[in-house]
Order: C-alpha cells, then sequence, then structure tokens
C-alpha cells in the first residue's frame, strides 16, 4: 500500500504527505534528539491524566484502605460525574468562577488596552512609569491575597480614606466580598494585559500609524480601524490566556475571605482544595479536575482557531 | 494647491543637527526635489513640512500661514512614505478610501472616487484583493493614489522609486510627471538620485550635511553651480574636478594640481580664480562634454596632454579617461579617433571652466 503510493507520486516531494516522506527519507534526526524528552513528558502529563481518569470513575478516597491502583474495587460507573452535575456547590463554585472571568477579564482587557495606548507614545518618565505598572503582577499572589485582605479591613485604609464605618465590613459581606476579591484580581492581572497589549501595539508599523493620521484619521478611528486589527492575534492570545488563568484563582481568595462568607467567594480551586484536604473525597476530585480541564481545552481551541482563520 | 515658505529651519537631534538653518520659497504647484546624498537630512525637512516632527529653529508657512498650532490629521497632507506605509491588513479598496471614510464622504461618493483613483492608477483589477498581496510596483501606485484621492494641499513623496527595479522607475518617473501635472499640485519629491531630480523637478534644492547647498531650476544648478558640491553633485558623467595650488609667474597663473600636473589658466577662469586675492588653493571644473580635441577653436582654451587610460562606451559615445601624471580627466571622444595608450592632446574650453575655492566651496568669478 505505501509502496504503491510511493510510486504513484513518482517520488514529486511537492505532492507527497508527511508521512510519505518520512517514508522515503527515514525520520528528521531532530527526532532522535527530542525523542527522550518527548517521552518523559508523556509519561509527566498523560501517566496523571489516565490516572485522574481511572480514579474518577471509582468511589476511591485515601481512607478506604487500598491503595489507589486497586481503586477498580469500587467502581461506580460514573456517578461521579452524576454527582458533580447535580451538586449545588460544584456549580456555585463554577458560576462564580465564571463571574471573576467575566468581570474582572473584561476590566482588565480594557484598562490594559488604554494603558498601553498611552505608553505607545514616548513622553518623560515612560521607564519608571512602566516599572511601576509591571510591579503588581511580579507580586506572590498569595501576598497580594495579604495586602488585599489588610486593605478590607473593617478599619483597614479603604474605609478610613472612604470615610465609612468600621462595621462597613468587605470581606464578611455577602456581596462585597466578591467585589474585594474581583478589585484584587484586576489590580494583580491588569499589568500582564497591559504588557502583552503593548507589545502588540507596538507591532502596528508607526508609519502605518502616521499615514493614517495624515489621511485625516482621527485618534480613534484610527485606533479601530488600523491598530486593533492588527492586533486581534494578540488580543485573542490575552483574553484566552487570562481566561483559562481566572480558572487557577486560588491564592487571593483563600488569603482574602477562605472562600466565605459560607461559601459565597468559593472559586473552582477553592472547592476543589477544601474537597482534597478537608472532605478527602478525592476521587471527586479528579472528577471536576477533568471535567474542568476538558472544558477550559475546548474553549481554548476554539479561541484559538478563531484566531488561526483570521 | 499651496504655496510653502521654509524659514530658517534647523533640526537638531541632541548635539546633532541633522538640518542647518535652510530656507526655501515653493510657489503654489511647483515641483520642487530636495536633493542630496544618503543621511543629509532630505527625510528630516520633508518630517518637518508635514508636521511629522517638530523644528528645532524656524518656521514653515503654508500659503504664508503657520500650521505649527493644527494637528497632523487637519493639515490636509499628503505623504508618500519611503516604504510606502501601505494598511497591509486592508483590502486595496479600503486604503484607497481610508482618507475618504475618516472624513465622512457619502458611500457612493467614496465609491465614485475610489474607481476613478483606481482606473487613474491602473490597480482596478485588484481592488477587492489584500494589499499586501501586490507587488512593490503596485504598492507604489497604491500609495500615491492614496494620498492623492482626498486632494491634499501638498504632496511630499520621500524616495518614491527608490524601491522599484530599473525599468518601472523609468516608467513612474514619467508618470509622476504626468500625475504633477494633471493634479496641479505642489509637490516635493526626495531623492538621491541627481537624474530623477534633473528630469521631474521645476526646482532643484541640493542638500549637503544638513545645509542648503544651491536652490534653483535644474539648467541653472546645472550651468551654474555656486559651489564645488553642487558642480561635483549634479551631472553624469560628472564633472572634472582637480584640486591644486595656485602659482603666479610672470603674469602667467598656473594651477599646480596635486597630482604633479599643471593647468595653465587663461581666458575667463584666469579671471574668476584671480577675483579673489585670498585664494590660495583652487579647484578647477569642467564637464567631459565640453572637453574637446584636435584643432584648438579660441585663443585662451587650455591645452593639456595625456594618455589614453580607457575607453569606455557610454550609448553611441566614447568616454574617455585621459591620464595627466597623476590626475585623471573624463572626456567624450568627440572625433572617434582616439585609441587607448595614445599620447593625446586635449582642450579645456577657459569659458566653460569652472573656478571653486578650495576651501570654502564657493565658486569664483561666476555670474
Ligand atoms: N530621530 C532621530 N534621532 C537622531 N538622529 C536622527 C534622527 N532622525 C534622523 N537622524 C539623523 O539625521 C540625519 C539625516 O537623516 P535623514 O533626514 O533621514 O537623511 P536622508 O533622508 O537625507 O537620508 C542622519 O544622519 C540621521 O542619522
Ligand atoms: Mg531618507
Amino acid at each position: 500500500m505505501t509502496d504503491q503510493t510511493l510510486t504513484d507520486t513518482t517520488g514529486n516531494a511537492d505532492t507527497m504527505g508527511y508521512w510519505q516522506k518520512v517514508a522515503r527519507d527515514g525520520p528528521r534526526m531532530g527526532f532522535w534528539f527530542v525523542l527522550p524528552t518527548l517521552l518523559l513528558l508523556l509519561f509527566i502529563v498523560v501517566f496523571p491524566l489516565l490516572m485522574q481518569l481511572y480514579l474518577s470513575f471509582t468511589w476511591w478516597t485515601p481512607l478506604e484502605g487500598i491503595p489507589w491502583y486497586q481503586a477498580w474495587e469500587v467502581f461506580n460507573w460514573g456517578e461521579n460525574y452524576w454527582f458533580m452535575i447535580t451538586d449545588p456547590r460544584f456549580w456555585g463554585a463554577l458560576w462564580r468562577t465564571v463571574l471573576i472571568m467575566i468581570v474582572a477579564v473584561p476590566a482588565q482587557f480594557f484598562l490594559g488596552m488604554a494603558l498601553a495606548y498611552l505608553f505607545i507614545d514616548k513622553f518623560p518618565g515612560r521607564k519608571i512609569f512602566y516599572s511601576i505598572m509591571l510591579t503588581p503582577m511580579m507580586i506572590v499572589p498569595a501576598v497580594v491575597g495579604l495586602m488585599f485582605f489588610l486593605l478590607f479591613q473593617g478599619t483597614g485604609p479603604v474605609n478610613d480614606h472612604l470615610g465609612l464605618p468600621a462595621e462597613f465590613s468587605w470581606l464578611t459581606d455577602v456581596n462585597r466580598a466578591m467585589i474585594s476579591v474581583i478589585i484584587a484580581d484586576i489590580w494583580q492581572w491588569t499589568p500582564l494585559m497591559f504588557l502583552i497589549l503593548l507589545a502588540g501595539m507596538l507591532g502596528v508599523p508607526s508609519d502605518q500609524l502616521l499615514a493614517a493620521k495624515l489621511l485625516g484619521g482621527s485618534n480613534w478611528q484610527n485606533f479601530v480601524k488600523i491598530i486593533l486589527p492588527r492586533m486581534k492575534t494578540v488580543i485573542i492570545i490575552a483574553l484566552v490566556l487570562r481566561a483559562v488563568e481566572c480558572f487557577k484563582i486560588f491564592d487571593l481568595v483563600f488569603i482574602m475571605t477562605k472562600g466565605g462568607p459560607g461559601v459565597q467567594t468559593e472559586t473552582i480551586s477553592v472547592f476543589l482544595y477544601k474537597q482534597t484536604f478537608g472532605d478527602l473525597e478525592w476521587a471527586y476530585v479528579a472528577t471536576i479536575g477533568l471535567s474542568i480541564l476538558i472544558a477550559l481545552s475546548i474553549l481554548a481551541v476554539k479561541g484559538l482557531s478563531y484566531m488561526a482563520k483570521k | 494647491m499651496s504655496s510653502i515658505q521654509i524659514q530658517n529651519v534647523t533640526k537638531r537631534f541632541g548635539d546633532f543637527t541633522a538640518v542647518d538653518n535652510i530656507s526655501i520659497d515653493i510657489e503654489e504647484g511647483e515641483f520642487v526635489a530636495l536633493l542630496g546624498p544618503s543621511g543629509c537630512g532630505k527625510t528630516t525637512t520633508m518630517n518637518m513640512i508635514a508636521g511629522l516632527e517638530d523644528a528645532t529653529e524656524g518656521a514653515i508657512l503654508f500659503d504664508n500661514q503657520d500650521l505649527g498650532h493644527v494637528r497632523m490629521q487637519d493639515r490636509n497632507i499628503g505623504f508618500v512614505f519611503q516604504n510606502y506605509a501601505i494598511f497591509t491588513h486592508l483590502s486595496v479598496y479600503k486604503n484607497l478610501s481610508y482618507g475618504l471614510e475618516v472624513k465622512k464622504v457619502g458611500k457612493s461618493e467614496i465609491e465614485r472616487r475610489v474607481k476613478a483613483m483606481a482606473d487613474r492608477m491602473s490597480i482596478s483589477h485588484r481592488l477587492d484583493q489584500p494589499a499586501s498581496s501586490l507587488s512593490v510596483n503596485e504598492m507604489q501606485k497604491l500609495a500615491i493614489g492614496r494620498s492623492a484621492i482626498v486632494e491634499p494641499r501638498i504632496f511630499l513623496l520621500d524616495e518614491p522609486l527608490s524601491n522599484l527595479d530599473a525599468g518601472f522607475r523609468a516608467y513612474m518617473r514619467a508618470e509622476l510627471k504626468v500625475l504633477q501635472h494633471e493634479f496641479g499640485q505642489t509637490m516635493i519629491y526626495v531623492t538621491h538620485d541627481q537624474i530623477e531630480a534633473m528630469s521631474l523637478a521645476d526646482k532643484i534644492a541640493i542638500i549637503d550635511q544638513g545645509k542648503l547647498m544651491q536652490y534653483g531650476a535644474p539648467l541653472d544648478i546645472y550651468n551654474d553651480p555656486q559651489n564645488r558640491f553642487v558642480a561635483n553633485f549634479v551631472g553624469s558623467p560628472r564633472m572634472n574636478l582637480v584640486d591644486g595650488e595656485l602659482r603666479e609667474e610672470q603674469g602667467a597663473l598656473r594651477l599646480m594640481l596635486h597630482g604633479g600636473a599643471e593647468i595653465r589658466l587663461d581666458g575667463q577662469v584666469k579671471t574668476a580664480f584671480t577675483s579673489d586675492a585670498k585664494v590660495h588653493s583652487g579647484s578647477f571644473g569642467i564637464r567631459p562634454q565640453d572637453i574637446y580635441f584636435g584643432e584648438k577653436r579660441a585663443d585662451n582654451d587650455i591645452r593639456m596632454q595625456g594618455k589614453v587610460e580607457v575607453l569606455e562606451r557610454v550609448g553611441p559615445k566614447r568616454l574617455a579617461y585621459l591620464q595627466v601624471q597623476e590626475t585623471m580627466f573624463l572626456a567624450f571622444d568627440d572625433q572617434a579617433q582616439l585609441r587607448v595608450g595614445d599620447d593625446v592632446p586635449f582642450y579645456l574650453p577657459s569659458g566653460a571652466s569652472m573656478a571653486f575655492d578650495l576651501e570654502s566651496g564657493r565658486r569664483l568669478g561666476g555670474q
């Protein structure tokens, strides 16, 4: 069969498929160089995934008294998945994560874009402001959590400045706790958005911008018609990156509110943490983790393929 | 359409003076070339006219009006960038329509004008394609069309032809001349190619190291260069310019060339060299086509004797490289009788010769 196709194409490299070429030339030398790393990566990535998949179909917990590889003894035919779909706490955590995403990411995007636009022109002190701008994203998220934990205390600086009484609580209030977390997230991650968008914006050829200006386009018109379309790729990368990262939000929440009051700020990551170390429901955690992974992968691939199409 | 006055404009980048006190008057509808070697400040001058950069000193007036306070987008200046600056993410149509769309011109009006301009620039068949798919030649046309469509008050072109291949460059040169005529637009055109400048422009401003060396009509500049730089820069093949020390003995004035030879000055060029007693070293200039062989034609023409080193075909004529001691003269073999290796007399007509002060480069005794 392979021989047949090879003779059919009479060795014309242009019409040959990739594997036909490999069959003719043998694997490229580089293949042997990356092979060890490839195998290692395969082990590191694929093995835990398979393990997770396996556990998610069982009742297994560390309290079970059997090692994880014998978990088949408590195989439960996907009941974990059913439980997840009907678990209001899961859906609550998911919704709060998505809420943070749909509020914080656009806010970061617009702020980052506006700041980047300011930074494409040279102005005195640009370098210093630039460094200051980037600081928040360099700080360990746990420290940012602590900062905002202190800022939002009843007797803290925020209330002080706003002239609010100490009873006006942020972190223990049903609604304001979420607002505080979102504000902290925006503060920390706007710089990353700014950095990515600025890089994209600086990639827009400056002479094209000048040409657009000389043709009479206002700053806004040129921004919409020249800068934005040219930044499409960068914008999608930035949005997908930040959207996916929202699902990882943990340190901020854990330090500021521990997911509270109640479960009012419990995000997916915090929820998983509690399930893992509080309730020791490891099989259930595996189920949720895997589901989220699949959902996010679809989201990311969709976003990126949309980008590839353009 | 506008007149432009560039008044004592200087541009400094830190300590470096890119443009040094340049003044140029451009009349309405004139086609002016800024000519000079690479790095002499042509682009900087253009950028200041367009308002992309501010002059450190001096003013630029449009119709006697300073546009310093007018925003760039309101100046209505057509600018064709050195690398065209085509919007490569847009279609050819959208490129052409950009200047009209941002001014909120009506849709049907835009369509009409885009079609007309595309026809004019013969890129109609490309209208719906992405501009990034155009060839360099087509991009050039698109860049010009995109600026022309908004009917700017002036038209600035920064080395528009330097990226094109030779054939298309010749075509585009003719095309630009026609376009300028059609638009009737004041145009400023930057080039480092003197042939381009000579064949296109109504007036040429020759710039060297940020300084204006001469400003005038091409023929005036050619016939009457005001300094050694201009004499050397304009004309193809280049003018013979030989340097030496002036020596006067028994009423005879000679230029002792640095290569060892000497020129016995006579007639008008002698008068020119003596016009300034302070000048001791000079530069003698004569265009290759003015040198002749055979019989002496005028009394005060200067006789030289040299050996034919090389004969080079230039079109229908031959260019002779004549070696006089260490100095080389270029001359056209007008009689078509020279052979390599010949030791021949040749004549430098005094009336066509030019005298320059070697130190300042200034023309001596010019008209
Ligand atoms: N923004 C700038 N900063 C510093 N030097 C500059 C700048 N722009 C141009 N120059 C210098 O000014 C001189 C003239 O440049 P330019 O006007 O581009 O020359 P041309 O267009 O005649 O080749 C060059 O020596 C160049 O290095
Ligand atoms: Mg230039």
